[in-house]
């Protein structure tokens, strides 16, 4: 197993749309267990094959307490979805930043599992929020696409400043 | 997507205390705002910000002792952000490690990634120094973390017990039911104890029963249906003092949100009730009150959106038997349920509840029968709102008097008898019963 390099915005190859997966082999059950161990190194919740610069339609997510039940959606679909909530998002992607984004409130999703076999599922809660979050990785979207233009560019603001003061020593110590 | 967007309970304390200290709101709407939280995270943002409510300047103390100049005023958030920390590492709750990772990335989440060595900082030379730290506190009156006017007028109400009082201010209290006594109680206590809670019953007022562990009450069984109300013993001695049977006609004169006037029409279900309150809004939740509790088959209940001190715009000329004036008051009886009273509350706002609590008394006694009750009530430890209050009415009047009443609970005044917070178990309550002379 290896720990995969997450892609950080504004990186460009994160506004790829990926392909579907057409084989269903060991290497891809591979990518699968990198996947998850990269998630979990990373105190992510859901990680898209984008998130690290492979192309495929295919992510993983866990939003148990305890973090120990990894589920896998591999050529996942939205094909239905009721309400509309608005939750707190942040991004393996886009470290450091947070914002409010409306999504479905409940989903139902077909997607293959790690041996290809096809399954549906209905999800609600952060589960449903975080597949929504992830399956737009897929599509090349990032959550702070949803923002208002303004707010946008003051995320993008942010996030230099944050990299630029990041090698720096912090201000404002005491001691 | 990143974990930290979903353990979002310090920024939501956060904003509950932005909205308290910066708004005037109070704790309980306050919460309003964590709806959308995960349920475990809105356990621990209310947790943490009504501890830091509670504690408020003795974290200040701490945090100005820690820091060595003050943060800038722009730089609120990062100050509450330390003391929602220091009272994680000094009253526990979560492990120091978590408390002080968490809150540090609380602030790279709120776009100052500039504080995070700062706080990490303080939070550490606190916890290395813990002992010393309190052990100054506790010479200073900081640690009561009260506001000097009410930590003033406390030592001069009550010389021998104001430590007491304030210590049990700033306990959370417990969660008490008042046990709808038109149902089988024994079955109420048993389905309450299948659910796993224990269920202990006060010393002093039968149908008050102490809920642990402590639960939101629509979660508890038999809540919808009506089998209990959630009240503090000290408020369930109301009906009783009133001594209501079937055809008294009786009046509430501040009812909202109604626990009262419910106790009420339990006990006495064919009284003629007429409830008052000036809100329509806390009307409604008189009306949800009753309704909840199977109390519609009671047909002489009358509820007025109105001002009790006006008796002109609403009484219909017919007296009262029974008046039940739970009249507004400084609150300061319940600060340990809700602690931002101690900094919301100005004198000014007291001084203002003492002549409306006069007024009230001077209006609504006309409307007493000869030979009737006023039970006045309030749910303050101040003398000036009470037994003070009662005397001067008495001064005022000379078809009043005061009736002793002997009982177990709280201990007796010149006029009247006060619970103060703690004693049996309860919230700060007075009681006067005055009787019309015939």
């Amino acid at each position: 197993m290896a720990k995969l390099e997450i892609l950080e915005t504004p990186d460009a190859r994160l506004k790829t749309v990926a392909k579907p997966v057409e084989i269903f082999d060991d290497e891809l059950s591979r990518l699968v267990e990198d996947m998850i161990e990269t998630m979990y190194e990373a105190q992510g919740i859901g990680l898209a094959a984008t998130q690290v610069n492979v192309h495929k339609r295919l992510l993983v997510l866990d939003v148990s307490d305890n973090q120990d039940t990894p589920r896998v959606y591999i050529n996942p679909e939205i094909i239905g979805s009721e309400g509309s909530e608005t939750c707190e998002e942040g991004c393996l992607s886009v470290p450091g930043i947070y914002a409010e984004v409306s999504r479905a409130e409940k989903v139902r999703v077909a997607a293959r599992d790690r041996d290809g076999n096809p399954f549906e599922e209905d999800l609600d809660g952060m589960h449903a929020v975080c597949l929504q979050h992830e399956i737009d990785h897929l599509n090349g979207k990032l959550f702070i696409d949803y923002l208002s233009p303004l707010k946008r560019r003051m995320v993008i603001k942010k996030l230099e400043k944050q990299r630029k003061i990041a090698g720096e020593k912090p201000a404002g110590t005491v001691f | 997507m990143s974990k930290s967007s979903v353990n979002s309970a310090r920024l939501a304390a956060l904003s509950m205390l932005e909205a308290v200290l910066d708004k005037g709101t109070n704790l309980g709407d306050a919460e309003g705002g964590l709806l959308h939280a995960d349920p475990r995270d809105q356990a621990q943002a209310r947790h943490l910000a009504y501890g830091v409510t509670r504690w408020l300047t003795a974290l200040d103390w701490l945090a100005a002792k820690l820091l060595q100049k003050p943060l800038k005023r722009r730089d609120q958030d990062i100050h509450r952000l330390i003391l929602l920390g220091l009272f994680e590492l000094w009253k526990g709750g979560s492990s120091p490690h978590a408390a002080i990772n968490e809150t540090t990335e609380s602030a790279r989440k709120l776009g100052k990634p500039w504080a995070v060595a700062l706080i990490n900082a303080i939070l550490r030379r606190f916890q290395r120094e813990q002992e010393a730290w309190l052990k100054e506190l506790d010479s200073k009156e900081e640690r009561f973390a009260h506001p000097d006017w009410l930590l003033r007028q406390l030592k001069a109400d009550w010389p021998d017990d104001w430590m007491e009082i304030m210590k049990a201010n700033n306990h959370a209290a417990p969660l008490w039911l008042r046990l709808n006594q038109n149902h089988a109680i024994s079955g109420t206590i048993v389905a309450l104890e299948k659910e796993g809670f224990s269920v202990a019953r006060h010393p002093l007022v039968s149908g008050a029963v102490k809920i642990s562990p402590a639960a939101a009450v629509n979660a508890l069984p038999g809540f919808g249906q009506g089998l209990f109300s959630v009240q503090d013993p000290a408020a369930q001695l109301a009906a009783e003092l009133l001594e209501v049977s079937d055809n008294l006609r009786v009046l509430d004169a501040c009812a909202a949100p109604g626990g009262k006037t419910c106790h009420i029409l339990e006990c006495a279900p064919g009284a003629a009730l007429t409830a008052l309150d000036r809100s329509t809004e806390r009307l409604a939740l008189i009306d949800e009150n009753i309704k909840r509790q199977g109390l519609v088959d009671c047909s002489h209940i009358k509820l007025l959106a109105a001002d009790a001190s006006k008796p002109d715009s609403w009484w219909d000329g017919s007296p009262y038997d029974r008046i039940l004036l739970d009249a507004p008051c400084s609150a300061t009886g319940v600060i340990r349920r809700h602690p931002e009273i101690k900094w919301l509350r100005s004198p000014q706002q007291v001084r203002n509840a003492i002549n409306m609590q006069s007024r009230l008394l001077d209006r609504l006694w006309p409307l007493l029968k000869p030979g009737g009750i006023l039970l006045y009530a309030t749910c303050s430890v101040l003398k000036d709102e009470n037994s003070r209050q009662i005397r001067q009415f008495i001064e005022r009047r000379t078809d009043g008097k005061p009736i002793d009443l002997a009982a177990e609970w709280g201990r007796e005044l010149e006029f009247g008898r006060q619970i103060l917070p703690g004693d049996q178990e309860m919230d700060g309550f007075y009681y006067a019963v005055l009787h019309k002379h015939a």
